[in-house]
């Protein structure tokens, strides 16, 4: 488990986040928040129940992010 | 659990059936056409801007589908990565050879814990990648190990059966998903 913060965040005043950390690859950062909002915004599967999956995912990963 | 009959009649797929004459990757994710063309240019980033060296990057992607047990990933050969027969088939025992450099000891030992042992990784190993690859080049592997354990994980839930080739490149926004 992490103790401290190991990415930077490549946004100067901001602090270290799965955001900040990202934009050091701003391609990659770009396209998974293409991606990841359409999954969100779109789709045959009810809000509700992709919110369960999701929580219920960082229960099983321990995530407490 | 009851074999649907489409997939009964369909001997590459596992729980569902190809969304076009196919029997790929992406050709399942193209039951959601709008999430399979975004998710390749998302995936086939590593690829089509070379972010991380080619080699380590096919080292990580085969160690993480050894992990799974993931013989559809493991099917597939990026032919630019150019990897030696020694250096394939010494990598369920990567920790023991040496014909691995460095830089790609330090990212095998993150792809070995990515799939079931994440909480695993110390400070120490990260903190000696990211030395290695810089900050950018850390940033753009724990997201590659990451996407190579979800798709070991999507190709096994989905049954997808080995169709051993080699290929270009592994994914690209324009090209095929394999």
């Amino acid at each position: 488990m992490s103790t401290i913060p190991r990415a930077s965040s490549a946004i100067p005043g901001q602090p270290p986040s799965f955001g900040t950390a990202l934009a050091h690859q701003p391609g990659l950062q770009s396209r998974f928040g293409a991606l990841y909002s359409t999954f969100w915004m779109q789709g045959v599967v009810d809000h509700r129940t992709k919110e369960i999956t999701r929580m219920r995912n960082a229960r099983v990963t321990d995530c407490g992010f | 659990m009851d074999t649907p009959a489409a997939c009964a009649q369909n001997p590459h797929m596992g729980w569902l059936p190809p969304a076009d004459d196919g029997a790929s990757f992406e050709a399942l994710l193209r039951h959601r056409p709008e999430l399979a063309a975004l998710y390749k240019q998302f995936y086939g980033t590593f690829w089509d801007d070379a972010l991380l060296p080619r080699a380590l990057l096919e080292l990580c992607r085969l160690r993480i589908a050894q992990v799974h047990g993931c013989d559809a990933e493991l099917a597939i050969d990026d032919e630019q990565a150019a990897l030696s027969p020694e250096r394939r088939q010494a990598l369920e025992r990567w920790q023991d050879a040496d014909c691995y450099a460095e830089d790609e000891r330090a990212a095998l030992v993150l792809a070995e814990k990515m799939p079931w042992q994440h909480h695993e990784i110390t400070d120490g190993e990260f903190a000696h990648m990211r030395s290695l690859l810089g900050e950018r080049g850390a940033v753009a592997l724990m997201v590659a190990l990451a996407l190579f354990d979800a798709n070991c994980r999507l190709k096994l839930v989905f049954g997808l059966n080995p169709a051993p080739a080699t290929v270009p490149q592994p994914a690209s926004a324009a090209g095929p998903l394999y």
